[in-house]
């Protein structure tokens, strides 16, 4: 199962797990897969970190880098969790922090902080399909959608992937009309998504470009969403993964905003 | 006229120079170098150089000159951070072309310390901020700079440095901001020297052409007893952030006056206040409420003293279409002992309503990958007739390279707040390269 860097962003989450203790409709199959992707690789291991370079390359193939460091800790497994963000680049965002209170249960908490004006801001959730700083992935792909706002059916089974189709529970909430995850069936790992519009085109698609084993994890370390419509992509790599690291709670509070647990961003 | 004089132009010109020779020079971004080692406790060098131009949308009879921005700025940020201690320069080489000198803008040069489990310590010259209002500052009376926000400079410039000491500490049940600012620190007022301004005393607009010099103004004396104290408590309950704040300082502002030597001064002031803010309707809300106690002037008798005054400020954010977000507030100024301040000013028909009512609206528009941003921010004054409107546009051409336009428009009376500012309208433009 992957960890952090899947984890966050979006696969799995956005893959569609139902949650054990989820209010979406249970027993059917997909349900079961999507579960299980969702505690295997959603919520493995209790945190982790790494570092991430997005590459954002626009209709013209002219790129731009947004590099930052992701650390991440579950309050309980399948359930809410928190993220930090920490970025390094490019100038205009170096020493920006984005802090996710993700839950289960209701909207996410998100807090930006832009050091050239000290200033905390709050982002609303309903900005969670929006472009998350000028790529091509969205907020809700960073933090996770949550598994119990989609119907989850099961549409086919090869001999690597199940294919689960997902349709919106409240379709005003999202700009797709359903979306396909394909789950690898060893690892469980969503290895490709696709969001289909209204006409049943796919504009929107996600991929696992690598998967590696971290420590007992396999993890995906490179990953692409490319927007269709307009022609632009952009690529996530990740490094220096780990996992377990034991994250106090409070690395993940406003002190954290205005001041960055160094010590915890670094790494020994 | 509206034709930039030669000097801006050569300004201008040695600036884009300058960028295109830092453009070729520099070292692009390659995959293989060491990105993963970036939180590593090096030093660290970066920074911008950024042109700008303002140029008056009318003519101001008080102003002489119609070029309001016409500056080249070099920005060297320097980081070292070293086990739990973070060093920070942040320093301005301003040419500006207006203000007819060169000047040094130290904007940071801090000690961050994380000092204790508990305890976090920044000492050294900073920015600070806090509180829930967009443009508005209630129980922020950290310094800010009016000039730069009206006359197109970056938005960070609305916030001007103070040399003070914060204390940060932590607990589960509540954390506390202490702020010790020991030399007062006022705003960057509006003085006459670039925008124009109202004064009842003419009555008219003093700028320099009917002014000897720009306002001045008198600190209060060095003292131990006359430093800034802010403090601010705060704590989450579940998503909702609960603030309540102190300060112990002067007006900001100079809004007394000195009859003796005829002089503006900074009135003694405490303000105490508290906000919320919290997830609501699918968007972001927002109170918050201060109550500013002229410590000289509490019956409100003293014409040359401001009054006490009662704020509050409710706004909503949220999207309304993927990437357009609209923020709309509404700000609330009620003077207290509203007919003491009529029955003893010199100038009771120009003094404030008792009570202000203003709108604001922040209506933002990121399209192109956020490589284009259009924005328009709204103050409305309602009731008298004044409003201030800042549209912007924004481009990313590169990490690195930035272009914006935008304008500062102002209407309404001369005695109004923004209507004062009315011939100072103006429109801007800025490139920078970052590096």
């Amino acid at each position: 199962m992957l960890r952090i860097v899947s984890i966050l962003f979006f696969l799995i989450c956005s893959l569609g797990v139902d949650r054990i203790e989820g209010s979406a409709p249970k027993g059917g199959e997909a349900d079961a897969i999507v579960g299980k992707a969702n505690l295997a690789a959603y919520y493995a291991g209790t945190d982790g970190r790494a570092r991430v370079r997005m590459t954002i390359t626009d209709a013209q193939g002219r790129e731009r880098v947004r590099q930052f460091t992701i650390l991440r800790r579950d309050i309980n497994d399948g359930g809410d969790q928190e993220y930090l963000l920490h970025f390094s680049r490019p100038a205009d965002l170096r020493g920006t922090v984005f802090l996710v209170n993700k839950h289960v249960a209701r909207d996410d908490d998100r807090w930006l902080y832009l050091p050239g004006l000290d200033l905390v801001k709050r982002i609303a959730a309903g900005d969670k399909r929006t472009s998350f700083v000028g790529s091509d992935f969205f907020y809700e792909d960073v933090s996770g959608r949550g598994v119990e706002e989609d119907h989850h059916e099961l549409i086919e089974t090869s001999s690597e992937y199940y294919v689960v189709k997902n349709t919106p529970i409240d379709p005003g909430t999202v700009e797709f009309s359903s979306w396909t995850a394909w789950i690898d069936k060893q690892s469980y790992l969503p290895r490709k998504m696709e969001y289909l519009d209204n006409t049943g085109k796919v504009y929107r698609r996600i991929e696992a470009l690598e998967v590696r084993n971290v420590g007992a994890y396999p993890t995906v370390s490179k990953m692409k969403v490319s927007d269709l419509r307009s022609g632009t992509y952009t690529v996530s790599e990740f490094r220096k993964i780990e996992y377990d690291l034991n994250f106090p709670a409070d690395v993940f509070s406003e002190r954290s905003l205005r001041n960055p647990p160094r010590q915890w961003l670094r790494g020994r | 006229m509206l034709i930039p004089s030669g000097r801006s132009w050569s300004a201008l010109m040695y600036v884009l120079c300058f960028l295109s020779s830092i453009a070729l020079t520099s070292a692009q971004d390659d995959w293989d170098d060491d990105w993963d080692d970036e939180e590593l406790p090096s030093l660290t060098m970066h920074g911008f150089a950024e042109a700008a131009l303002g140029l008056r949308s009318v003519e101001d009879p008080v102003q002489p000159d119609d070029v309001l921005l016409s500056e080249v700025r070099f920005r060297l940020e320097l980081a070292q951070s070293i086990d739990e201690a973070d060093l920070r320069l942040k320093a301005d080489f301003n040419a500006d072309e207006v203000g007819d000198h060169v000047d040094i803008d130290i904007r940071q040069a801090l000690i961050t310390l994380r000092a204790a489990s508990w305890l976090d310590i920044r000492a050294g010259r900073q920015i600070l901020t806090w509180g829930t209002g967009d443009l508005l500052f209630l129980n922020d009376l950290f310094p800010k700079d009016f000039v730069s926000f009206f006359i197109g400079r970056a938005d960070e410039y609305l916030k001007a440095p103070s040399n003070a000491l914060k204390l940060s500490l932590f607990s589960d049940a509540l954390n506390a901001d202490i702020v010790v600012t020991p030399v007062f620190t006022p705003d960057r007022a509006i003085s006459g020297a670039r925008l124009s301004f109202f004064s009842p005393m003419l009555p008219g607009r003093l700028g320099r052409v009917n002014m000897p010099q720009p306002l001045e103004a008198r600190l209060p004396t060095r003292s131990f007893g006359n430093a800034e104290l802010a403090l601010r408590l705060f704590r989450r309950l579940g998503g909702v952030e609960l603030a309540a704040y102190l300060y112990r300082g002067f007006s900001k502002q100079p809004l007394a006056f000195d009859s003796r030597d005829s002089i503006q001064s900074y009135a003694a002031l405490n303000v105490y206040g508290a906000s919320l803010r919290g997830s609501l309707f699918g968007g972001i809300a927002s109170l918050e409420g201060a109550y500013y106690d002229s410590r000289r002037d509490k019956r409100g008798t003293d014409p040359n003293l401001p009054n006490s005054q009662m704020r509050l400020l409710a706004g909503h954010e949220r999207s309304l279409a993927a990437q357009l977000n609209l923020g709309l507030q509404y700000y609330l100024e009620w003077t207290q002992d509203h007919d003491a301040l009529l029955a003893n000013s010199a100038f009771a028909e120009f003094e404030p309503e008792e009570f202000r009512h203003l709108l604001t609206s922040r209506l933002q528009w990121r399209t192109m990958q956020e490589t284009l941003t259009l924005s328009l921010f709204a103050f409305v004054t309602i009731g008298e007739r004044d409003f201030h409107l800042r549209p912007s546009l924004t481009r990313s051409w590169s990490d690195a390279l930035t272009f914006a336009l935008g304008a500062n428009l102002m209407w309404g009376d001369d005695h109004r707040f923004f209507g004062q500012l009315a011939d100072n309208s103006n429109v801007y433009l800025r490139l920078r390269y970052a590096y």
